[in-house]
């Protein structure tokens, strides 16, 4: 069964009297434990269905049915509670609380769960371990650079053990090092931790790294 | 509880804007205790005031005094059962008898232990008084004693008075002066207050205002009179009868309830009461906008974040509700620091050599914020949190996550 199956998706934005078809009957399918690229050009609508692949948005029509649930048939309660236990999103920008060190913003989708302060806590130093930044448990994002921070952010995306994870060029805002080190993470996440990916990229070296690529303009599938 | 240090971490980002906000609440919620605070004390004052009492005054100020041939006139009045002069005397304690007075000073008096004193025709003014237990033994010493005073409990207390004690007082009017030095007194009684009563205050000192008359050469009047009707329902018709009598006289009078005279005598007419009010619901109306000024600041600098927790799972309630604890957490702040600086000024005023004694003398002994407002300023503080908080929270739970990401 895949993990992801987008079928027939379309999305509108109205502004005024104006229609914006983003994606006009759009399907995909992800299997379990892919990794998939989506690319193309600006305005293609990647970042929209990645969105509503995430959950954080719904189509005009058709079912994007993600680890078995048709999240757009889910209300707004019901999707928070759907993102919480089966999606894990990596933004571009990192998007860390700078208030919060990097357990704690590791920490921050657990707090959703009954988990004890102390597994809460546990849970977090595990995900940080994964990512390889342990020594920085404590560090605020303003005191780690750029690779580290999305590290902090991939291990926020991984701590609740989610089937899903989506990034949103999470290289985009990284140089070439940082970006190879983030590459490797997420293979590896795809690899040993058997998490299926969906990753929006306009970097032709990051989608290679992905098993299956995807291809989008003006909101239909090329390849 | 899990989410307190959350919270808490976000006051902490703009620690400058958080504390100005919540020293702004906690102005509020202190003005708001301690004008309750007052009004509630001066409502206790009043609701010792009998509705059978009369006082009768010169109607021009309580300054001038009335002549004593009035009281057999007020007398005749019908629905009057008795009436009595009671003359605010002024005294003070000399310092000599304290040992204050330095050598070679010229100072005789301490002002450090003012209390109230009157000159009362005691016999029908204490019959007035129901609320007043003196040992009969004490009461028959005090009424054979032209030199006696009869205290209540709290200024015994004070002084460590007991009945055979004597001291001096001097007041301070000058009228009320013998040329051969301050009056001598001696406690001959000491009165408790019937729990029914237990508003009616005992930092007071009564003696005979026979004393007073005949230690001044007979040359003093009567500064009120104090009237007791019959039937407290009569006590309009008797008031208006009195002042008829006197209204083609070169003194006129001016008659009320105890309660309307207290209130009168303390400057808290209901229009200061209300004038208080209107000044706390103003600083509450300006705390209120900048507080939400605030809340509505720290959720528009945190569109991003707001996003990533609904991203995350957090559901637009629960996200709404973080932010209105925020806002409630200023409010718990404020309100705390408020309540403590109310009380804290309660007890300043009612500890302060001095200070004390001044408000004891004009019947605020004990200054405190009372349970009741303490609770009412930190209700307000939370809802004023609330209240602030709920727009921006609004806000934050009708916000789509990418709509917040897209602004970015």
């Amino acid at each position: 069964m895949a993990m992801v199956d987008v079928r027939n998706v379309t999305k509108v934005y109205r502004k005024d009297a104006e229609e914006l078809v983003v994606l006009n009957g759009l399907s995909l399918q992800v299997e379990e434990g892919d990794y998939a690229a989506l690319m193309g050009p600006s305005g293609s609508g990647k970042s929209t269905l990645l969105n509503l692949i995430a959950g954080i948005d719904k189509p005009t029509s058709g079912d994007v049915m993600v680890a078995g649930t048709n999240v757009a048939a889910l209300g707004e309660t019901e999707l928070a509670s759907f993102r919480s236990h089966n999606v894990g999103f990596i933004f571009q920008f990192y998007n860390l609380i700078p208030v919060l060190n990097a357990t704690e913003n590791v920490e921050l989708p657990l707090l959703l769960t009954h988990l004890s302060k102390a597994q809460r806590r546990e849970r977090a130093l595990t995900a940080l371990k994964v990512v390889g930044l342990a020594d920085r448990a404590t560090h605020y994002p303003r005191q780690l650079s750029g690779g580290q921070e999305q590290r902090v952010a991939i291990a926020r995306a991984i701590v609740t053990d989610p089937k899903v994870l989506v990034a949103d060029e999470p290289t985009g805002d990284l140089d070439a090092r940082s970006a190879t080190e983030i590459l490797e993470l997420m293979e590896t996440l795809n690899r040993d931790f058997q998490k299926t990916i969906v990753m929006v990229t306009h970097d032709p070296r990051a989608a290679h790294k992905a098993r299956t690529q995807y291809h989008l303009d003006k909101g239909v599938l090329t390849s | 509880m899990k989410y307190l240090p959350y919270l808490l971490k976000h006051l902490r980002r703009n620690w400058i804007r958080t504390t100005s906000t919540v020293l702004a609440m906690a102005i509020c919620i202190f003005l708001f205790c301690t004008v309750q605070s007052v009004l509630a004390a001066v409502a206790t004052m009043l609701e010792a005031s009998s509705a059978k009492r009369l006082v009768t005054r010169h109607s021009v100020s309580l300054v001038f005094d009335l002549p004593l041939a009035y009281a057999a006139r007020i007398q005749s009045v019908p629905g009057v059962k008795r009436v009595a002069i009671n003359s605010w005397f002024g005294g003070t304690l000399p310092a000599k008898k304290e040992g204050k007075a330095e050598a070679g000073s010229d100072a005789t008096t301490d002002w450090s232990n003012f209390f109230n004193n009157m000159a009362v025709e005691a016999e029908p003014f204490l019959a007035m008084y129901p609320e007043f237990r003196i040992p009969p033994d004490q009461l028959q010493a005090f009424m054979q004693d032209q030199r006696g005073a009869l205290i209540g409990r709290k200024l015994a207390d004070k002084f460590g008075w007991k009945p055979g004690e004597s001291f001096h007082l001097e007041s301070f009017i000058s009228e009320y002066r013998k040329s051969d030095g301050p009056f001598e007194f001696v406690v001959r009684g000491v009165f408790d207050i019937d729990p029914a009563y237990p508003a009616t205050d005992t930092n007071v000192l009564y003696f005979h205002y026979k004393y007073l008359y005949e230690g001044l050469g007979r040359r003093v009047q009567a500064g009120t009179f104090w009237v007791e009707t019959f039937d407290p329902a009569q006590a309009g018709t008797v008031s208006k009868a009195i002042d008829a009598l006197f209204e083609n006289s070169d003194a006129q009078t001016r008659t009320e309830t105890e309660k309307a005279f207290a209130a009168g005598f303390i400057s808290m007419a209901g229009n200061l009461a209300l004038l208080l009010n209107g000044i706390g619901l103003a600083v509450t109306f300006t705390i209120l906008i900048v507080t939400a000024n605030t809340m509505s600041m720290a959720v528009r600098e945190r569109r991003t974040e707001i996003a990533v927790l609904k991203t995350l799972g957090f559901s637009s309630r629960q996200v709404m509700g973080l932010v209105v604890a925020e806002a409630m957490l200023l409010g718990v702040l404020g309100g705390a620091l408020g309540v403590g600086g109310s009380r804290a000024i309660m007890w300043v005023l009612s500890n302060s050599p001095g200070l004390k004694d001044i408000l004891a003398g004009i019947g605020f002994s004990g200054l405190t914020v009372p349970p009741l407002v303490a609770a009412l300023g930190f209700g307000v503080a939370l809802l004023l949190g609330f209240m602030a908080g709920f727009v921006p929270a609004l806000g934050a739970y009708r916000a789509r996550i990418t709509d917040m990401l897209r602004t970015v």
